[in-house]
């Protein structure tokens, strides 16, 4: 094991049931989803949550959760989430017994879109630092992002999505629906006055938030905080 | 005896008259008499000190002298040598304490281990600024450190402003002030800004060179008082300075660079260098992976509407055309040319940068045709040919200039005359290249009139550009 940096030893990363609810309390809209500690509650969520669901392993300083195992994706019925949440903490590399395991966390699969990206990183010289981009493999492959230092505007955050070189993707190209930049300006407003009202914390990624017609939707969301 | 100690009731009658003549006095000179700032006594001193200056030709302490002297400086200056009774013709102070009570500006060029008390003598004597050209501070490490830190705990306990260390000096042509090398005196409208030495003074030589000139340069080296934010403050009310360039490695006071920059009205370039050096690291967010420093001076940039120029070029041609070229009142350019391929060149670089080709108005068109020979191209670009003449240029430009919103003249042959086509102030770019001694003639004539002139088409157009580059357009 490498030994983590400075900057993360004083740091953690919150669970991701907390980095949602802070993001809900700033009216981002995050999918809808409940933490679930045993395999009947996972049956029930998916049943109230409504099918397909995914459902994500919940655990302090676990940050990769689909390299471990950690993730299931499109689950169709309540009994197949039952049956997962067992799979889950069965299959799980590391040992289950050696994690802090919270339960699992089971949410709704959001509808199709635009994969976008926006989070925030806090520098010791430039403060809050707020980012978006494109997802998938334009923000791996192309790096094709843009940074703002906040305080942020609304239309600053708007020019922020014209500035990527994918920006036709987001506007309706080749017939696709235009995404609703509105929105996606406001997630990155809404992230900018985290920053602003929460010094603690040290980095948020959004990623990916699917971007629709109307909307659009947090589907992972991980939040740093320093101790 | 100092034949320098003089008193200073008889000191102030020659100098104000020779400073009156001049027009520097803020009696004479209404420019200066509205301003007043902190950085005057290092930017439009009224008298120098020259702390150690020497008579051997190859020290900096000469060449600084001489410099100062050779651009006609206009007030008094003063050598200071303990072991010279004259150099370059003046006379000599043996120390600090000897120079006549309230000189401006001292220029220190001393080893580094003496910088302190030299510097807390010029306090005593009442000097209000100094420049301290000498290195071995901060940027060499171990005792250098403790040198710089005693000078910023100096200037912030007197208020006494300091440029540098380890730093090539000011030169401010308008004020005849070459506290710096090389010699040049060519007074323009861009301000340079660097922290290093060389690359502002490359900058500074190409204006020169081509007789547009500076209005005003400073080498910030280790910034240990004044740094490129209080410059930036003095520039913005410089009434020579009309664009600004600066080489940076970092800013050093981001907070106050924000403040100034903002409420800096005239156009700011900077080159900032260190891109590549801040490592990426491997990260769990994509997020930070993927927030470099550069990535956050390119968004502190954008938002302070800083133009960023990628390389040494770039800043001069950027700051040239900002300075000088007022910002068409739209895109759409016309090429006007010579050289076919110059016209194709400008052409593809106008596309890759957002400007507009427009097509030619009929009635325009049908005009020119009567006007020009047959076998002229009447079309966008529009084709002189070869055997083109100012006259014919002349033509062109008059019939074409209230039907576009700016005409980039592109003269491709060694053609006479050419700067008695253009006009300053007016929404023209021009170009020239391929006339060899007769374009080196007609750059020269049109620096001098304030019209810029760039050596290729990419060159020019990509600086036409940046005219554009904070017009906002939504998603």
């Amino acid at each position: 094991m490498t030994a983590p940096s400075s900057a993360e030893d004083r740091s953690r990363w919150l669970p991701e049931p907390e980095a949602l609810r802070l993001l809900s309390g700033y009216d981002l809209p995050v999918i809808p989803h409940r933490l679930t500690t045993t395999p009947e509650e996972a049956g029930r969520a998916a049943r109230d949550l409504g099918c397909p669901v995914a459902m994500k392993v919940v655990a302090s300083g676990l940050v990769h959760k689909s390299d471990v195992g950690g993730v299931r994706l499109n689950i169709a019925t309540a009994e197949e989430a039952a049956a997962a949440f067992t799979a889950i903490l069965d299959r799980l590399t590391p040992d289950p017994s050696r994690l802090a395991i919270h339960g699992i966390l089971v949410a709704k699969m959001a509808a199709p879109g635009t994969e976008v990206i926006v989070g925030m990183v806090r520098d010791p010289q430039f403060g809050p630092a707020v980012m978006v981009g494109l997802g998938g493999i334009f923000v791996e492959l192309y790096k094709d992002v843009a940074f703002r230092l906040p305080p942020l505007g609304l239309a600053e955050a708007r020019s922020m999505f014209a500035d990527l070189r994918g920006a036709p993707l987001l506007s309706g190209y080749r017939g696709r629906p235009p995404c609703d930049l509105d929105v996606l300006a406001t997630c990155a407003c809404s992230v900018a006055r985290i920053a602003a009202e929460h010094p603690e914390i040290q980095e948020i990624d959004l990623n990916p938030i699917i971007a629709h017609e109307r909307g659009c939707t947090i589907v992972d969301a991980k939040v740093r905080v320093r101790l | 005896m100092n034949p320098v100690n003089v008193k200073p009731s008889r000191l102030d009658n020659p100098e104000r008259r020779v400073l009156h003549k001049a027009g520097i006095l803020p009696a004479v000179n209404p420019l200066y008499a509205q301003m007043s700032h902190p950085l005057d006594a290092i930017f439009r001193p009224l008298s120098v000190a020259v702390v150690g200056a020497s008579n051997a030709p190859e020290k900096y302490g000469h060449i600084i002298l001489k410099n100062i002297l050779d651009a006609g400086f206009p007030g008094p200056v003063y050598p200071v040598n303990p072991k010279a009774r004259e150099i370059l013709g003046r006379p000599c102070a043996r120390s600090i304490a000897d120079l006549p009570p309230g000189v401006d500006l001292a220029v220190i060029i001393i080893p580094a281990r003496t910088v302190p008390q030299a510097l807390a003598e010029a306090g005593q004597r009442g000097i209000k600024a100094a420049i301290i050209i000498s290195g071995g501070f901060a940027e060499s490490g171990g005792d250098g450190l403790a040198l710089q830190r005693e000078i910023v705990e100096f200037t912030r306990r007197t208020g006494m402003r300091v440029v540098g260390p380890n730093c090539q000096g000011v030169n401010n042509p308008h004020h005849g002030l070459c506290a710096s090398w090389p010699l040049l005196t060519q007074p323009g409208e861009i301000a340079v800004i660097s922290q290093s030495g060389t690359v502002g003074a490359a900058l500074m030589d190409w204006a020169s060179q081509e007789r547009l000139g500076c209005s005003t340069f400073v080498s910030l080296g280790n910034r240990s008082d004044v740094d490129e934010t209080d410059v930036i403050d003095f520039l913005a009310h410089d009434p020579h300075t009309r664009a600004v360039a600066a080489y940076l490695e970092g800013v050093k006071d981001l907070e106050r660079f924000r403040r100034a920059v903002s409420g800096c009205r005239k156009p700011i370039v900077i080159l900032k260098s260190g891109r590549t050096a801040e490592g990426r690291r491997a990260a769990e967010s994509h997020t930070r992976s993927l927030a470099g420093r550069d990535e956050l001076y390119t968004a502190l940039f954008r938002q302070l509407r800083v133009h960023r120029a990628d390389s040494l070029e770039d800043l001069y041609d950027y700051a040239k055309a900002l300075a000088y070229i007022p910002r068409p009142g739209g895109r759409r350019i016309l090429t006007i040319t010579s050289s076919g391929g110059s016209g194709i060149l400008a052409t593809d670089w106008a596309e890759w940068s957002g400007l507009l080709i427009a097509p030619l108005p009929d009635q325009v068109a049908e005009t020119l045709r009567g006007l020009l020979p047959s076998h002229c191209i009447v079309a966008n670009p529009l084709d002189l040919t070869g055997d083109a003449t100012a006259a014919l240029y002349r033509k062109v430009v008059d019939t074409t200039q209230a039907h576009v919103d700016c005409q980039v003249i592109i003269f491709g042959d060694p053609i006479l005359d050419a700067a008695e086509v253009v006009t300053p102030g007016a929404s023209q770019l021009v170009i020239f290249l391929g006339g060899a001694d007769v374009e080196r003639r007609e750059r020269e004539r049109m620096h001098l009139k304030k019209v810029p002139v760039f050596p290729t088409p990419e060159r020019g157009i990509r600086a036409l550009a940046r005219l554009f580059a904070y017009d906002e357009a939504a998603p």
